[in-house]
């Protein structure tokens, strides 16, 4: 959690060849985590819709332009302290 | 007998490979419990011959040519010798006997090898291929539970005598699926190959045999295999037909395991592609499969365009909310501190599904909110004279010193820990250099000089 875990975060995305000898698997699946045989072999394209349907189901990673949240309050707060500070 | 000569004759005269393939199967079906057993009695090694050709070509409507007919007597063999192993095992292990799971897997092999020299001398079409799927699909079974069985002996072993540990280690691991992987590589090669006009080409067997050694090789964990696979695929491409001519059942496996291969080798780009397209033709009900396509396809997009699953989406899999919730709703709220526990608690299983790396990108996600977040609560720059509401800009020039703030407020520092100032400009040059922000550090005025307009942080609103 530390500023160190962030750094080394950072080496394994820009340095691809550890983090590719760490992918290569060492446990294998489990049995229960196999892609399973379908009872049918074809199937029209209407029993591939969720019954939600296939829309919204993804979404952008930020909220919306909110500045009222909790944590953008809490936000406020700091960056008045950083200010003041500056100031003095 | 019956029964199973019967549907042969049925499927013969029909031309049904599917019906034929039930002809095959090692497991008898609800309704007839006991088919395997009835037609394992109805022969004998003495008669079997005789007897089975009375049934192929005395009672068949359809005249088979006479080599034709010997590579059936030939497949029914193998098949009844097969069901008499698999049989003895059944026994066996309802007296708690000890089982052998090798002999069914041995016997079964015969079945296969009956089946590619009836191929491979031309006497079986087409259309008769899902005799293959069947063969192979059960030789693979029957090679994980002789392998299951050689294990558990070599446990036995290591407890009993002294054996040196790397005598013991190279012992019954996988060999059998090895060798299964061996016998459908040379099935993958027979469908390949064939160079008949398309309509009765065994070509299209290929993407099923392809799965098939897809699951085996995953479990190997030989995944250069598995590109060997696609490069035979990509060379002869020219004269297949496009995979949405196959089946849907092929397509997905097909599609859902070459996008975990992607994955696995970090292109994330095509492993989207791949997933996307098993993800929107797999079919409604295949929940588990659904939710396996979506544990690569999230992380996934994470990566590609730092897209999340609705909660819409995770409420439908209860295991993907459980796998991924806490670390979605982190990356919205820019919780770093929630993140890294989120990513953190889920480390075993994360590594286990081969996501983690994949996953533990989505910090830049996190901290690409959490800065648009400082710019955001930076407001507007005072207006000038003359200057109405509509023409306010947002503040453009941050000090470093709000980001690291806000920084260690999302990390939760309060404790001491304390992030400095250098640090948090590298994160910052970072974010700008993976175009998560645009903009330049200032290290004189300790500044972040921000784009203008609507392209502070591409791809969203600002």
């Amino acid at each position: 959690m530390s500023a160190q875990n962030a750094a080394d975060a950072k080496t394994s995305e820009t340095n691809n060849t550890p983090s590719k000898e760490q992918q290569k698997p060492t446990a294998t699946l489990e049995e229960d985590d196999e892609f399973e045989d379908f009872p049918a072999e074809d199937w029209a394209e209407e029993d591939t819709e969720l019954p939600s349907g296939n829309q919204h189901l993804w979404e952008e990673s930020w909220d919306d332009d909110e500045t009222n949240d909790d944590f953008s309050k809490q936000l406020k707060e700091e960056l008045k302290k950083v200010d003041a500070n500056k100031r003095s | 007998m019956e029964a199973i000569l019967g549907l042969f004759r049925e499927a013969v005269a029909e031309e049904n490979g599917h019906k034929l393939a039930q002809a095959i199967t090692p497991v008898a079906p609800p309704d007839d419990a006991g088919r395997l057993y009835a037609f394992h009695r109805a022969l004998n090694v003495h008669n079997i011959q005789a007897d089975l050709r009375n049934e192929i070509i005395y009672k068949n409507s359809v005249r088979l040519a006479r080599t034709e007919t010997n590579a059936w007597i030939e497949v029914f063999t193998c098949y009844w010798r097969a069901i008499g192993e698999l049989l003895a095992v059944d026994g066996a292990m309802n007296q708690g006997k000890r089982v052998d799971w090798k002999k069914v897997y041995e016997a079964w092999k015969e079945l296969l090898n009956a089946l590619q020299r009836g191929y491979t001398s031309n006497q079986f079409e087409a259309w008769t291929i899902p005799c293959l799927y069947t063969s192979g699909k059960y030789l693979r079974n029957f090679a994980l539970k002789a392998d299951e069985q050689a294990r558990s002996v070599e446990g036995n072993v290591t407890y009993n005598q002294g054996l040196q540990d790397d005598v013991v280690s190279t012992l019954g691991k996988n060999e059998n699926l090895q060798d299964a992987a061996r016998q459908i590589n040379r099935i993958f090669g027979l469908c390949l190959s064939d160079r008949s006009a398309l309509e009765e080409s065994r070509k299209w067997g290929v993407y099923y045999v392809t799965n098939l050694l897809f699951k085996i090789y995953f479990k190997l964990n030989s995944i250069s295999l598995c590109k060997n696979l696609l490069r035979s695929i990509a060379v002869s491409s020219s004269d297949m037909p496009p995979l949405d001519a196959f089946p849907k059942a092929h397509q997905v496996t097909f599609n859902y395991y070459s996008g975990v291969l992607f994955f696995l080798e970090e292109d994330y780009k095509k492993a989207e592609n791949f997933l996307n397209e098993a993800w929107s033709s797999c079919h409604k009900d295949a929940r588990k499969n659904r939710e396996l396509i979506l544990t690569y396809l999230i992380p996934c997009r994470f990566v590609t365009s730092h897209k999340l699953p609705s909660p819409a989406l995770l409420a439908l899999y209860p295991r993907l909310e459980c796998l991924f919730g806490t670390m979605v709703r982190s990356i919205k709220r820019a919780d770093l501190a929630g993140f890294d526990a989120a990513l953190s608690a889920g480390e075993p299983e994360f590594v286990k599904r081969r996501i983690y790396l994949t996953l533990e990108r989505g910090r830049d996600i996190v901290l690409r909110n959490l800065l648009r977040k400082v710019f955001l609560v930076g407001g507007f720059d005072p207006l000038k004279e003359g200057q109405t509401e509509a023409d306010a800009v947002r503040r453009t020039r941050i000090p470093v010193a709000e980001f690291a703030a806000a920084m260690r407020l999302s990390l939760g520092q309060n404790n001491g820990e304390v992030l400095d100032d250098d640090e948090v400009e590298c994160m910052i040059a970072n974010m700008i250099y993976k175009g998560s922000m645009k903009g330049y550090i200032s290290r004189e005025r300790r500044m972040v000089v921000l784009s203008k307009g609507a392209s502070a942080f591409p791809g969203t609103s600002l």
